[in-house]
């Protein structure tokens, strides 16, 4: 092992190393380590380049803020870019590489950026870019992108899967630190049904490189203790290596679980990350303090890291940040990392301390320089030296590491995701979340309390008062108050003088000087500053950089940060993986398949099939030696009508319309007539929105004097539902009406074509001659001998003589093989929908191709189905508009070619014969096409000016797509069988 | 990401088993209303910055018809009542 | 009359079957297919008020027969198969009252059991169902997923959930998916 990692101490299981690589080469760390506290182990210091100038970049803190060490972790599909170092467990197989550097971390050539960088400063794209126009995107984007950036993501698709989950709790507490583990145990305690869920992958937060006693137990006997009460009670849940990103509306909150992100051999049958919606009726945010760096000259030069980060690694992973340490801090926590590095035998060169008074209690060895800077620190990949200046002339010493602390920022971002905003408070030199938001509580050092005691009684104080607020009285807080002796100091935002660049905002670099460009240039107002400088962008959204950059814009403008604010804060308070997302939605997870009753009598009737919304339907049915589809639906329309075919419409939504007050429910529904429907008839029906305009069509039954049943087309079988319920709920629920959605009831079959009596009347048990049950007719019947009970519906869509059989959904497949059987000595065939739609439009019967959303009944010819005496129906009101009664409106009309050999395609427009197309000249469109075998000749529905009164003109259509005229004649949208022979037949 | 409404009959439920159709404030005009009536109720809607009644339907729920009483700003829901009842709890 | 026999197909007769996922935790689950006996669907007219005495002399005695899901709403479900006569017959019970939409073959119910069967409904639906909160008998009507369905507590470590026989491969298979990481046996025929 390294000369970094100290022999002994740490949180370490030192019995099991773990193997891993960075940038291809092999390293060891242990049991214990992030993967940037095993790369400081092996004294790998330098991690990556910086966004704009390719600056050597070092380990800068211990958690989620990190800017720098931002690496790529996998392989293949399961290469995950921007991950940060400081939060990846380490596990045996683990492969990482560092990113914007090229070729390599330790020489890169981008670094040359370093040289340009007056001109790359605040602004830069909007200033050096600008022209020539053309140079923007083939030149300067390539480049810059090419240049600037994180880590590339993979094309190959991700191997793993993901999942969601819902959880319900009393009380979530987000963050297992001091005040986290104080509330959730006064929770669990009191009997609450608590969820913890912390980031790390050992709960403890602070107490985990904590070397403070507490009364009389260590902080780690503390959290051993109280770890083991909490997973002793049945109503606490610890959610460990789960991050709480989010807090949405009714009191949930997102939180995504690394369950498998932590090992190289991935078990298919769990998800490697979850997304949680934790329901919580309370919620208490202890998600601590973020500690804020100093402003100097090379403060970003590897070496270089946050007091408290330096603590943890030392404590918890026995890292030696160096052999000659300097501390830069404004607060008293540098101190805390002072005494623990000489504790572990390590050397202090000096405690440079920017407050003039410095600390009082120190008692250790380093040399304190109160009232000090660093103004400067020295090196190229690692730091070899600091100048600090206190008063007079700079003086500068040797370090290879150092340690700053500009104090600290409570932790809120997730007590702003619905809209709060922080509050600054000069007491404590910080932005505070409100305290009166409803259903979260703010707890430990989040809320600006400092002293780990004071942390614990917070937490469970305020756990206390939020189950007391629940109703849960019988709490009490399990730790007892204490006072925080914590003292504030004033900030420091920056070191004046500083020679080299000192950066405030480390993943974009921005740097002091880019702040006060901005602010000199108009825009210092902090959203705008964000936006000129970059300045809190990208993944870590300013965690670190914000707080210094408010402050050093309010400097600027001499104003206080209260004034300036902070940037909104939204979810997600760390960036999210999009598998995470999608959860398991993917693949044949996408979205459900519905299948009908009959999908399988289909499949082996060899179907191919065509997805209708989430319904699998039967398009044709293919023969052997049928090589075009054309060619199947051909023949299934010329045998449907020379002899007889079967088809599945068992996808039309279906209702069940009961109450004694249907019949007027109905009434007011549809345009036309149907109070005085008699029981066993079917009626078509139109259904009309508020405006006017036709909603959907179908067929209601009477089947009893209270009950009704409908049936809409496939595309509306749901919005027809919802729209029958809302009428009947929201505007007239004095009626008695109620509705059941009997869709997957029935199986739903159409036997049509001059046999088809003859075929069904061996089913039926019934009487079905045209004398006993006529067109329209409507009926329970009983089949095969009793056996079976349907419905019979006499009504046609193909023009034939037709019907529809209901039967009970799990008997569909065999009364499908049973017509089948029957009908064969008549020739019947299966058939799709591809020939329900040639039939419907030989017949001119309409469907939402027509139905369109812009027609009105008489458009479509269906004027004298809008009943004039009806007092009220839906749509009756807006009908009477100026607009719908005009007599150019665009109405149904049939077209075909003049020369049977020449087509046209559905959505070309219609123009008068011999016009050039133009918006003036359109006469219309055509809404529904086919090839007719009939008549051998594609034909046309089309909504057209004047339509009705223009059959036997000659057009032109038009398709601008293709460049195509063809040369048409209008005509009755009825192409065959005009009398309707054959549907009385 | 999530939020939760209060079904009257069901409790607690994410928007996902919602379908939301809009203002609630609106009433339906007589049959013989003047075409101005209608077509304020058919094509003119207010939006509101705060409190708003609209109507919500749970689809994958009681089927109910539902009024929301919600927030447009901070979507604080204020009350849930099923809208056939509008007329008896108002 | 054509001579056949009147075959029933099951609605999860092309679902798959077996043991699939984690081979062995002690928190399997079981995912059956449950006969596909009756589901009547039971609608109380406008202004009907305490229908459940008369909704359970319709059930056929089984302690989770009757299922509210809504307002004068109920699905009452058994494992027998019932006639149209003996539909009529229940109808004409609640006449006035109540109607019945007969949904015997429209909803297809599938049993859950097994120590983890909290944990991976968790996955589907919003509802909590804590047992406190949701005790043997109490039903959900609630989205799975992507998929609307009928939620009930049949025990302590077991619940019925009920679904538009159109969906019922599709959440089958979602199930199994979802109780991978318990281990799951799964047997589609009754």
């Amino acid at each position: 092992m390294s000369s970094f990692r100290l022999s002994k101490g740490g949180r370490l299981d030192r019995t099991k190393p773990l193997d891993f690589t960075f940038d291809g080469k092999p390293m060891q760390g242990l049991a214990g380590d992030t993967l940037a506290s095993a790369l400081l182990a092996n004294g790998r210091q330098l991690v990556g380049r910086s966004f704009k100038y390719h600056r050597p970049r070092g380990i800068l803190t211990a958690g989620a803020a990190e800017p720098n060490a931002l690496v790529t972790i996998g392989e293949g599909g399961r290469t995950e870019a921007n991950t940060r170092a400081t939060l990846v467990e380490l596990y045996s197989g683990l492969t990482a590489r560092s990113q914007n550097r090229w070729p390599s971390v330790d020489f890169d050539l981008g670094a040359v950026n370093s040289l340009l960088s007056p001109f790359l400063g605040a602004g830069f794209y909007y200033k050096t870019f600008m022209w020539p126009a053309a140079f923007w995107e083939k030149v300067y984007e390539p480049i810059i992108r090419k240049a600037a950036g994180l880590g590339r993501a993979t094309y190959e698709p991700d191997p793993d899967s993901y999942e969601k989950c819902w959880a319900h709790c009393d009380l979530l507490v987000i963050g297992a630190g001091p005040a986290g583990l104080a509330a959730a145990l006064t929770a669990g305690r009191a009997g609450a049904r608590v969820i913890l869920a912390d980031e790390g992958f050992e709960p403890g937060g602070s107490l985990l490189s904590e070397t403070a006693v507490v009364g009389d137990k260590s902080a780690g006997d503390l959290l051993a203790q109280t770890l083991a009460e909490l997973t002793s009670l049945p109503n606490v849940r610890i959610f460990s290596r789960t991050t709480v990103f989010g807090w949405y509306d009714g009191n949930v909150f997102g939180a995504v679980e690394s369950v498998q992100k932590n090992t190289a051999t991935v078990d298919p049958n769990r998800p490697v990350e979850r997304i949680w919606r934790i329901a919580a009726k309370h919620a208490i945010l202890a998600s601590g303090a973020e500690e804020r760096p100093l402003v100097f000259g090379g403060n970003d030069i590897p070496g270089v890291m946050m007091a408290g980060a330096m603590r943890s690694y030392l404590n918890r992973q026995a890292i030696a940040p160096g052999k000659e340490t300097v501390i830069f801090t404004n607060d008293e926590s540098g101190y805390r990392t002072a005494a623990d590095l000489e504790a572990a035998g390590l050397e202090v060169a000096a405690i440079v301390d920017a407050r003039a008074s410095g600390a009082s209690s120190w008692s250790g060895r380093a040399p304190v320089f109160p009232g000090a800077m660093v103004q400067d620190a020295k090196g190229g990949k690692a730091l070899t030296s600091v100048t600090i200046l206190k008063g007079g002339a700079p003086v500068t010493i040797n370090a290879d590491a150092l340690a700053m602390s500009g104090g600290w920022s409570p932790i809120i971002h997730l007590a702003c995701h619905r809209g709060a905003r922080p509050v600054w408070s000069d007491a404590k030199a910080a932005f505070l979340a409100p305290e009166t938001l409803d259903g979260l509580t703010i707890a430990g050092s989040a809320a600006g309390v400092g002293s780990l005691e004071a942390c614990l009684a917070d937490g469970a104080g305020k756990a206390t008062s939020a189950l007391q607020a629940l109703g849960l009285s019988n709490t009490s807080a399990a730790f007892a108050p204490a006072t925080d002796t914590t003292i504030v100091s004033k900030p420091l935002w920056y070191v004046r003088g500083a020679k080299g660049k000192a950066f405030v905002d480390y993943q974009n670099d921005v740097h002091l000087k880019d702040l006060g460009l901005a602010v000199s240039e108009g825009y210092g107002h902090v959203e705008l500053a964000k936006r000129y400088t970059t300045n809190g962008m990208a993944t870590d959204q300013g965690k670190l950089s914000n707080i210094n950059a408010i402050g050093i814009l309010a400097e600027a403008r001499k104003v206080s940060p209260a004034d300036v604010g902070t940037t909104t804060f939204r979810p997600f308070y760390t960036p999210l993986s999009f598998g995470a997302l999608t959860g398991a939605s993917k693949g044949k997870h996408f979205q459900p398949v519905r299948k009908s009753p009959l999908h399988d009598w289909a499949k082996k009737n060899g179907a191919v099939f065509v997805e209708t919304g989430l319904w699998y339907r039967s398009s044709w049915f293919p023969k052997a030696g049928e090589t075009t589809w054309r060619e199947s639906v051909d023949r299934e329309v010329l045998n449907v009508r020379k002899n007889a075919g079967i088809c599945d419409v068992s996808t039309l939504g279906k209702i069940e319309i009961f109450g004694k007050d249907a019949a007027e429910f109905l009434n007011r529904i549809y345009c036309n007539a149907f109070l005085k429907l008699p029981v066993g008839k079917a009626r078509y029906g139109l259904m009309l929105r508020e405006d006017g305009m036709i909603y959907d069509d179908g067929t209601t039954s009477r089947l009893d004097e209270s009950h009704f049943f409908m049936t809409t087309t496939t595309a509306y079988a749901a919005g027809v539902m919802n729209h029958l319920e809302f009428c009947a709920q929201a505007l007239w629920p004095d009626l008695d009406v109620q509705f059941a959605s009997s869709t997957d009831q029935w199986a739903q079959i159409a036997v049509a074509g001059p046999k088809s009596r003859m075929i069904l009347q061996t089913l039926v048990d019934e009487d079905i001659s045209d004398a006993a049950f006529p067109f329209l007719g409507a009926k329970e019947v009983s089949l095969c001998g009793g056996t079976l009970t349907g419905r019979l519906f006499r009504i046609s869509f193909s023009g034939e003589l037709a019907y529809e059989l209901a039967v009970p959904a799990g008997y569909g497949e065999a009364i499908a093989d049973a017509i089948m059987e029957a009908g064969k000595p008549h020739g019947i065939c299966p058939y799709g929908v591809e020939a329900l739609g040639v039939m419907r439009i030989e017949k001119g019967h309409v469907t939402h191709s027509e139905i369109n959303g812009t027609v009105i009944p008489s458009d479509l010819g269906f004027a004298k189905m809008v009943s004039a005496t009806k007092p009220d129906f839906i749509g009756k009101a807006m009908l009477a508009r100026e607009g719908m009664v005009a007599d150019d409106r665009l109405s149904l009309v049939g077209v075909k070619p003049l020369d049977p050999a020449t087509t046209f395609k559905t959505g070309s427009h219609i123009l008068s014969d011999g016009a050039t197309p133009s918006l003036e000249n359109d006469q219309g469109y055509v809404s529904s096409s086919c090839y007719s075998p009939n008549l051998g000749s594609t034909i046309g529905l089309a909504l057209v000016k004047h339509g009705p009164k223009r059959h036997g003109e000659h057009v032109t259509v038009w398709n601008d797509l293709k460049n195509e005229y063809t040369k048409a004649v209008l005509c009755s949208p009825v192409f065959f069988d005009p009398e309707n022979g054959k549907l009385h037949g | 990401m999530a939020s939760l409404i209060a079904c009257p009959h069901c409790g607690p439920r994410p928007k996902e088993e919602f379908t939301v159709r809009g203002d609630a404030g609106i009433t339906r005009p007589a049959p013989d209303a003047r075409e101005d009536a209608w077509y304020a109720y058919v094509y003119l809607r207010d939006n509101p910055r705060g409190r708003h009644k609209e109507h919500w339907h749970h689809t994958s729920g009681c089927r109910r018809w539902l009024i929301v009483e919600r927030d447009t700003v901070t979507h604080a829901v204020y009350a849930v009542t099923d809208a056939a009842a509008q007329g008896e709890t108002a | 009359m054509v001579d056949f026999a009147l075959v029933h197909r099951p609605a999860l007769a092309g679902a798959k079957s077996g043991s699939f996922g984690a081979p062995a935790t002690g928190n399997r689950i079981t995912l059956a297919a449950l006969p596909e006996g009756h589901v009547l669907q039971v609608l109380g007219s406008k202004g009907s008020a305490g229908l459940e005495d008369l909704i359970r002399q319709i059930a056929d005695g089984n302690q989770t027969a009757a299922r509210a899901y809504g307002p004068g709403q109920w699905f009452v479900v058994g494992d027998a198969t019932l006639s149209p006569t003996e539909i009529a017959g229940k109808a004409a019970l609640l006449s006035g009252k109540a109607s019945i939409a007969e949904q015997s073959h429209g909803r297809i119910r599938i049993g859950m059991s097994g120590g983890s069967v909290e944990a991976v409904l968790a996955k589907g639906t919003a509802v909590d169902l804590d047992r406190a909160k949701f005790p043997v008998g109490r039903s959900a009507m609630t989205l799975i997923g992507h998929i609307s369905a009928l939620i009930t507590r049949t025990g302590d470590e077991s619940f019925e959930v009920m679904v538009l026989r159109g969906f019922a491969e599709s959440l089958w298979d979602e199930l199994i998916q979802m109780s991978l990481e318990f281990g799951v046996d799964a047997r589609a025929t009754v």
